[in-house]
């Protein structure tokens, strides 16, 4: 189903107002990027066509999942017994049996590190690469790659699939999007039901704009005479051209079918499994058939695991073994199998990279609640695709999991290496005055 | 043993006594969403509760009624996640876990005669009790909290007054289950290294080591009969429902397939077993006979 919904803000003028503004902050790949100058390099050493970063949101425990100890102390280890893989001597925690089985599609980085403690300043280094401090913000991985490809055919360049722009109960990411590149390389929001019903908030103009009646131009324009105040006090023309792009995006077949998981036969997305996470896994994969360069798949809005009016994010600072046995781990092993098997047996997975991660790990040393918190100094990333050799680890921490042993691999190298293997090599990084300072992971490109 | 990957006998409607009567496994929800903790709430059985992922912000404790299928929120207007029902053998108390605020989590124990409602309120800071369960003679609750870094069993009386540390040990103690006299506790341990069936007095004296697998054996339930313990373990590799009698002899496996089954719970008569299957992604209640 593809649902653009319904907009709450009635007849308000100054409501009415705020719905076109979100429209623009939200649209920009509609807007005025499409004049910026574009820096679009010979594909050459293209390998990655397009990107899924699936960004685990809230910081699973590394010791946990992908990195266990299984010689360190109860006080270590926790209750989880690690198992075999598909690769000789790599060992992952039992509650990822379908992952272990597909260890030939992916590498693990064991020994990422990052600088910040918190959430949100650790949410925008994982993103950027920078901290939000000193301003101004840097622009996401996404926005770069966006900027870098441009904007070619009906779909924006940068889609992220999620409730919303990740944040905790506190405040937003600041590095969502497109940070020192403009607003116009803010990520196209898209979220995804457990049943696969795909809305995009920023399209909910107008009340009774409905998938129907969005293909109906008449209707449209009826819509819009109804509010001819807002348009005067917004300035028709700047509106219109907005509107079109919109219109643009969701009269154009193939636009359309990208966003609609009915299209995918039933076993297909069952395979993904009957969750949010799942099923938004789908429609990356279902994105980058369609071209877009660059997807995150965000695990939750919200980092916290179980606070009301939160989507249980990983920030397990209580219930972490139940949480990750009973229900994180399972959906993740599910949907992320799905999405490598999927990518492997269409042919897209040469030429998509594919990057899980969250913002930091968790305390080796399980706190007096029974669980972790949180853990700058060392963490997970899985890499597949885009030519990587697979079945490897890359990195090691030390016996409890607390420090890298290797080289730390920082946020900052992560998105060089992202925008090294989407193409972009440092003479363009430096053109567009992003990513400066990073160096690439040498084992992943 | 029962496979269950072909076999489903429909489903919801179906009557009450045949639920009783049929050999084949059935399943009692359709909806697929994200499901856990079945308890049944009637004495007859004719009721069951558990908790849904009803929306992408809450767990919410829902009522199905097996008579007519009907699935109905327990509580319409709550809008906090609700999990981890346990009720009474007679049906009048219900315990369960109720989300708070930030990372806190209460235990709420309820007479469901009067509506007479009490809590255990979560400790201070990030904290939250787990796994409920009602005493047979319904003056004691226990449960699952953690401090100190592991995770102890406490009791509570009924009025959740005088919580009182029953089980200390290292590792994570959790999921308490008493069988039908309410002078044994069957629990879950990771003490020995990962998580495996202890059963001791309900005073907590005499703990003793049922099961000895290198996986997980968790969540174990005691049969009304005190016959035999259902539980889940991962030990072939993926959550399936085993059982093993009270003195750890004549384990068994109840259910066989590559999808998860979890969250098993006995009708009050104990001639069917309820528990979560994971099948083609979709998460269900399903009934089989033991």
């Amino acid at each position: 189903m593809f649902d653009v919904g319904t907009f709450r803000a009635k007849t308000c003028d100054r409501a009415g107002r705020r719905a076109f503004l979100r429209v623009g902050a939200a649209l920009p790949w509609m807007l005025g990027g499409l004049a910026v100058d574009e820096v679009v390099r010979a594909a050459a050493a293209t390998r990655a066509k397009s990107i899924i970063f699936v960004w685990l949101w809230g910081a699973p425990s590394h010791i946990d999942t992908f990195d266990p100890k299984p010689d360190a102390p109860m006080e270590y280890r926790g209750p989880f017994t690690p198992i075999s893989t598909r690769t000789p001597g790599l060992m992952v925690s039992e509650l990822l049996p379908r992952l272990a089985a597909r260890s030939h599609k992916y590498t693990v980085v064991r020994s990422n590190v990052t600088s910040e403690p918190g959430h949100p300043d650790a949410g925008t280094v994982g993103l950027t690469g920078f901290k939000e401090k000193p301003e101004p913000v840097r622009p996401n991985f996404g926005s770069i790659i966006s900027k870098f490809r441009g904007h070619r055919g009906s779909l924006p360049p940068f889609v992220s699939v999620g409730r919303g722009i990740p944040r905790d109960v506190v405040r937003k990411v600041d590095g969502y999007g497109g940070g020192t590149l403009g607003k116009t390389f803010d990520p196209f929001m898209v979220s995804c039901s457990d049943l696969g019903e795909v809305e995009i908030p920023a399209l909910q103009l107008l009340d009774g704009l409905t998938p129907n009646r969005v293909s109906d131009r008449r209707a449209l324009l009826s819509l819009v005479d109804e509010v001819p105040r807002q348009l005067e006090a917004l300035g028709i023309d700047e509106w219109d051209r907005t509107f079109q792009r919109a219109y643009g995006l969701l009269t154009t077949p193939a636009a359309r079918a990208a966003f609609d998981l009915t299209a995918e036969p039933q076993k297909m997305r069952d395979g993904y499994g009957q969750t949010t996470f799942g099923q938004s896994c789908l429609l990356a994969r279902r994105l980058v058939e369609a071209g877009v360069p660059y997807i995150q798949v965000n695990w939750s809005e919200y980092v916290e695991s179980i606070t009301p009016n939160c989507d249980f994010g990983w920030d397990t600072h209580i219930y972490n073994f139940e949480l990750l046995q009973d229900t994180h781990c399972p959906i993740f092993d599910r949907a992320y199998s799905a999405l490598l098997d999927d990518l492997d047996s269409r042919g897209l997975l040469k030429h998509t990279l594919v990057v899980a991660m969250g913002e930091f790990g968790r305390t080796p040393r399980i706190n007096g609640r029974a669980a972790r918190d949180h853990w700058p100094r060392c963490y997970f990333s899985l890499w597949s695709g885009a030519g990587i050799e697979p079945g490897r680890v890359i990195g090691a921490s030390d016996k409890y999991a607390e420090d890298p042993i290797t080289e730390g691999i920082t946020p900052l190298m992560v998105g060089t290496t992202i925008s090294e293997l989407a193409g972009m090599d440092a003479q363009a990084r430096a053109e567009l005055r992003v990513l400066d300072g990073g160096s690439v992971i040498h084992e992943l490109v | 043993m029962i496979r269950l990957g072909v076999l489903l006998v429909a489903v919801v409607g179906l009557g009450f006594g045949q639920f009783l009567a049929a050999a084949e496994p059935i399943r009692l929800t359709t909806d697929g969403r994200v499901k856990r903790d079945p308890v049944f709430s009637k004495p007859d059985g004719s009721e069951l509760l558990f908790a849904v992922l009803d929306r992408p912000k809450q767990l919410r404790l829902m009522k199905l009624t097996l008579a007519s299928g009907k699935v109905e929120s327990l509580h319409p207007d709550e809008t906090r996640s609700e999990f981890e029902p346990a009720v009474s053998r007679d049906g009048r108390f219900l315990a369960f876990v109720q989300n708070r605020g930030n990372l806190s989590l209460a235990m709420v124990i309820k007479d469901l005669m009067n509506g007479h409602q009490v809590d255990v309120p979560p400790g201070g800071g990030f904290s939250g009790m787990h796994s409920p369960a009602i005493a047979p003679d319904n003056l004691r609750v226990l449960y699952s909290y953690p401090e100190d870094g592991r995770q102890h069993l406490f009791s509570v009386g009924i009025d959740a007054k005088n919580p009182t540390r029953l089980v200390d040990s290292s590792g994570v103690n959790n999921w308490p289950s008493f069988s039908p006299d309410g002078q044994q506790v069957v629990f879950s341990s990771t003490r020995d290294g990962d998580y495996d069936l202890y059963v001791m007095k309900s005073d907590g004296t005499d703990v003793r080591r049922l099961t000895d697998s290198p996986k997980q054996d968790i969540r174990p339930r005691w049969s009304p009969d005190g016959r035999r313990i259902v539980f889940t373990s991962n030990r072939d590799g993926n959550y399936e429902i085993y059982s093993v009698a009270p003195d750890g002899s004549g384990l068994s496996r109840v259910t066989n397939h590559p999808e998860q089954d979890d969250f098993a719970t006995w009708s009050p008569d104990g001639r069917r077993l309820v528990f979560v299957a994971e099948r083609d992604g979709h998460q269900d209640l399903v009934s089989v006979e033991p």
